[in-house]
């Protein structure tokens, strides 16, 4: 088991190509033939300062974990890491995933404050900072959030959290048509409330808005009360739902069935055609209408019609020529970050 | 200048936006780190991406360094000309492209002035979150460029937080694109974006940019908290924090930097040390988070509390804050600030360190910081004309940097580094790191044409000089945080 950096430089400089594995929580993401270096021995919390808003972890460590230890002391990661459960910080960084509660502050790489890594000449070192604010040098430790273990190993991290509020409610609001519920969700997305999760959910019969205050328990009902006035008037749905907020409504990813489930990226704008290109497969979309998750039978099919409608989407779970569906990831600046941190092409 | 680049360059520039002669390149000869001067070779002034894109071609080609210049607000010297290289000023690229008030985004060039792009958002009820205190004057490309902050970075971020698309020419005239229209950014494959904000202009120069937009905060509740000691400001802020509160500023002066608002009519409580909170966000929630947060600061031994009851009481609690700088250079005759960071904890024990080396230089020191993100601003005053002054306000400004990193911070929160703290790299970077970043450079621009000689350690020094405020600082339109 590797458990060590020194191990890591080890196990790089013994290899010719190797692929990094946190938890293994999304298969799809593995299915390469190269030796797996397995990251899940290399856990732990390294570092929490609730007080600075800042925690330093090892990429191996399980998202529970993190997760429970935050709350102990009311705080959160407020990027929302998709599959609490069952992946680890690093992984999920790495692939860039998070879920409905990302809405309200950012996703990953907005609270990646610094990293230490091994690179593909099996260096290892320190990137970005410790502390919340930082503008010195080049911020490699935003670019290597999405990137998959191809430019370097991530063996801890230091993220920024945030204070949780201690209470919520959720509102369901249904529309006719996912026309209709998009431009519902533009109109909710531009007022003034701060959600804490905004998701518009495609149906057979017409489509809802889903979303979510935050706060604290004495000024929260008021202002449930106050945003569905605000949407009844501003956007006509057909049907409101208070429900008690349970949080399974929130995750955004466990109602959705099928072999293949993958991440899109997307404008709102795309929505309705990404859709109607998808309808067959069951979707989910988040951040306003600019994350999709979609669960279907056969991924390559899902990446021509990403590809056709020139959108990426990232393969989680199932097979599939490549879990990079879609339109091409290549370019220029990525290929030089590569030459330069894993001259040898190791990384895959 | 060589005649042939010249000539070149003449071909896609008419002679009025391609400037030779001495007294046209005599304005662009330092940015608002006035304390650093050198003599550009040219000034192009491109009018679009199409010029831009050619110019950095031929500078490639014939191996000239360039610098891409905004409004020339940078505090680290960031877009100090290379002597004898080419300054391409971005200005005229100025257009607002499209707002898009559904989506929340703004497509903009990058020589439109921050500001400006939260003005053309505001009817729709948004604005462009990141505020660096020259935001009524400095250009976005320079905010990309040197990931600008403000005074809402806790909440909000800093630049890249807010950037989701880019265009750039990279530095050896290669053209690329990432992110796009998505709040998700980059969503898939490494974060670009993140790399190429703050990267000081060392890859290239980013010709469109797609921008995130907010919507305008419904109320804002703002409070000023007046001490007998400093040490009680700062256990303060440790409270706000501790209690769960997240407001979108926290900042904080010193008995000089107060003294110093006085002259601009601040009208501040006679203090040795100032607090100031301000929440924002939904109206119901602000309110609620308000009445917790009055009572933190009722039991924090203030001996005078002001609440901003309305916009005009607001913006005077922020006047005197937002002039601190250019109030302190009217109490003396020059000033250098630094913007370390350090671990909001130990603000305290880094005050202290401060004060015992201000003395032991014999300089005055006023404070102003960022106290929510432990972003420190020290103004180290004194008179440029007395010989070897300068000096030694440079030594204890590297003193503070040192000081910084020791206490495990950053040498720099915002302002970046520049040519003015390139030498407090390796304080802050192994040589395994700093050997990482220059390969990197290298890797992207091979001839090290774009920006050279900033950031990395080494390299010839520009002479030092200091001759006082810069023009408009004096103003107050710009300051130095």
């Amino acid at each position: 088991m590797i458990a060590s950096e020194k191990q890591i430089r080890e196990f790089v400089g013994a290899h010719d190509r190797l692929h990094v594995r946190g938890l293994g929580s999304k298969p799809a993401l593995h299915q390469v033939d190269a030796p797996i270096l397995d990251m899940s021995a290399l856990g732990g919390i390294v570092d929490y300062q609730p007080q600075e808003f800042t925690l330093t972890v090892r990429a191996g460590t399980p998202l529970r974990e993190v997760i429970d230890a935050l709350a102990e002391q009311g705080q959160y990661l407020p990027f929302d890491p998709l599959l609490p459960d069952s992946a680890s910080i690093g992984g999920t960084v790495a692939s860039n995933l998070s879920g409905s509660r990302r809405h309200r502050f950012g996703g990953a790489r907005d609270f990646v404050l610094g990293a230490a890594v091994v690179d593909g000449a099996g260096q290892a070192y320190t990137v970005g900072g410790k502390v919340v604010k930082n503008a010195a040098g080049f911020d490699l430790a935003k670019f290597l959030v999405g990137s998959l273990g191809r430019y370097a190993i991530l063996t801890e991290l230091t993220v920024k959290v945030f204070p949780d509020v201690p209470q919520f409610r959720s509102l369901r609001f249904r529309y006719a048509n996912l026309a209709d519920a998009l431009t519902a969700s533009y109109a909710i997305n531009s007022s003034h409330f701060d959600l804490d999760a905004l998701d518009i959910l495609p149906g057979a019969d017409g489509a809802a808005v889903l979303a979510r205050l935050g706060g604290f328990s004495d000024s929260l009902p008021a202002r449930a009360e106050r945003f569905r006035d605000f949407v009844a008037k501003t956007t006509a749905p057909q049907h409101i739902e208070g429900s008690k907020d349970e949080l399974s409504l929130w995750d955004c990813v466990a109602g959705l069935g099928g072999a293949c489930l993958a991440k899109v990226t997307l404008a709102p704008r795309q929505l309705l055609a990404l859709d109607a290109a998808v309808d067959k497969a069951q979707r989910r979309y988040i951040l306003a209408g600019n994350i999709a998750f979609v669960a279907c039978e056969d991924a390559d099919w899902l990446g021509d019609a990403l590809a056709g409608l020139g959108l990426r989407g990232l393969l989680l779970r199932g097979g599939a020529r490549s879990p990079l569906l879609g339109a091409p990831l290549e370019n220029v600046l990525a290929a030089r970050v590569k030459a330069t941190l894993d001259p040898l092409g190791k990384l895959v | 200048m060589d005649r042939r680049f010249l000539s070149a360059l003449g071909e896609i520039y008419p002679g009025n936006r391609l400037l030779t002669r001495d007294v046209e390149l005599l304005p662009y000869e330092s940015d608002a780190l006035t304390a650093f001067q050198t003599k550009p070779g040219a000034v192009a002034l491109p009018d679009n991406a199409d010029e831009v894109i050619a110019t950095v071609r031929l500078c490639h080609e014939r191996g000239v360094p360039f610098v891409a210049r905004g409004s020339g607000t940078s505090l680290s010297g960031g877009s100090l000309p290379i002597a004898d290289g080419l300054t391409i000023a971005l200005n005229r690229l100025n257009r607002i492209k499209h707002i898009d008030p559904q989506q929340r985004i703004a497509i903009v060039e990058p020589g439109v002035v921050n500001l400006h792009i939260s003005q053309a958002a505001q009817p729709h009820g948004l604005y462009y979150a990141p505020d660096p205190s020259s935001q009524s004057i400095c250009t976005i490309g320079g905010n990309i460029a040197f990931n600008s902050g403000g005074a809402h970075c806790l909440k909000y971020g800093m630049t890249s937080n807010h950037v989701l698309g880019m265009n750039v020419v990279l530095a050896d005239g290669s053209l690329t694109e990432f992110g796009g229209e998505s709040l998700d950014g980059c969503g898939i494959g490494p974060d670009l974006i993140g790399l190429f904000v703050g990267s000081e202009g060392l890859f290239g120069i980013a010709l469109e940019l797609t921008l995130r937009l907010l919507p305008l905060p419904e109320l804002y509740r703002t409070v000023l908290a007046a001490f007998d000691d400093l040490g009680q400001a700062g256990d303060a802020v440790s409270a706000v924090v501790a209690s769960g509160l997240l407001p979108g500023a926290i900042e904080i002066m010193d008995r000089l930097a107060i003294r110093a608002a006085e002259t601009v009519g601040a009208n501040y409580p006679d203090a040795e040390a100032l607090l100031i909170v301000e929440l924002e966000g939904e109206a119901q929630q602000v309110e609620a988070e308000f009445a917790q947060l009055r009572e933190l600061i009722d039991r924090s031994g203030a001996f005078e509390i002001r609440t901003a009851q309305s916009e005009d009481e607001r913006a005077r609690i922020w006047k005197g804050r937002k002039s601190a700088f250019s109030a302190v250079g009217r109490l003396y005759p020059d000033y250098i600030v630094q913007d370390g960071v350090v671990p909001r904890s130990r603000l305290g024990e880094a005050l202290l360190k401060i004060d015992a080396s201000k003395r032991r230089y014999g300089l005055e020191v006023a404070n102003v910081f960022h106290a929510g993100d432990g972003n420190l601003h020290p103004l180290i005053l004194f008179d440029g004309r007395e010989k070897g002054a300068l000096h030694k306000a440079e030594a204890l400004a590297g003193e503070i940097l040192a000081m910084c990193v020791e206490l495990g911070g950053s040498i720099t929160g915002e302002h970046g580094v520049g040519v003015e703290k390139r030498d407090y790299m390796p304080a802050m970077f192994s040589e395994t790191e700093l050997d990482v970043m220059l390969a990197l450079r290298k890797a992207i621009d091979p001839r090290e044409i774009a920006n050279r000689g900033k950031m990395f350690p080494g390299g010839e020094a520009p002479a030092l000089t200091m001759q006082g405020m810069h023009p408009l600082e004096r103003q107050g339109v710009i300051s130095r945080e």
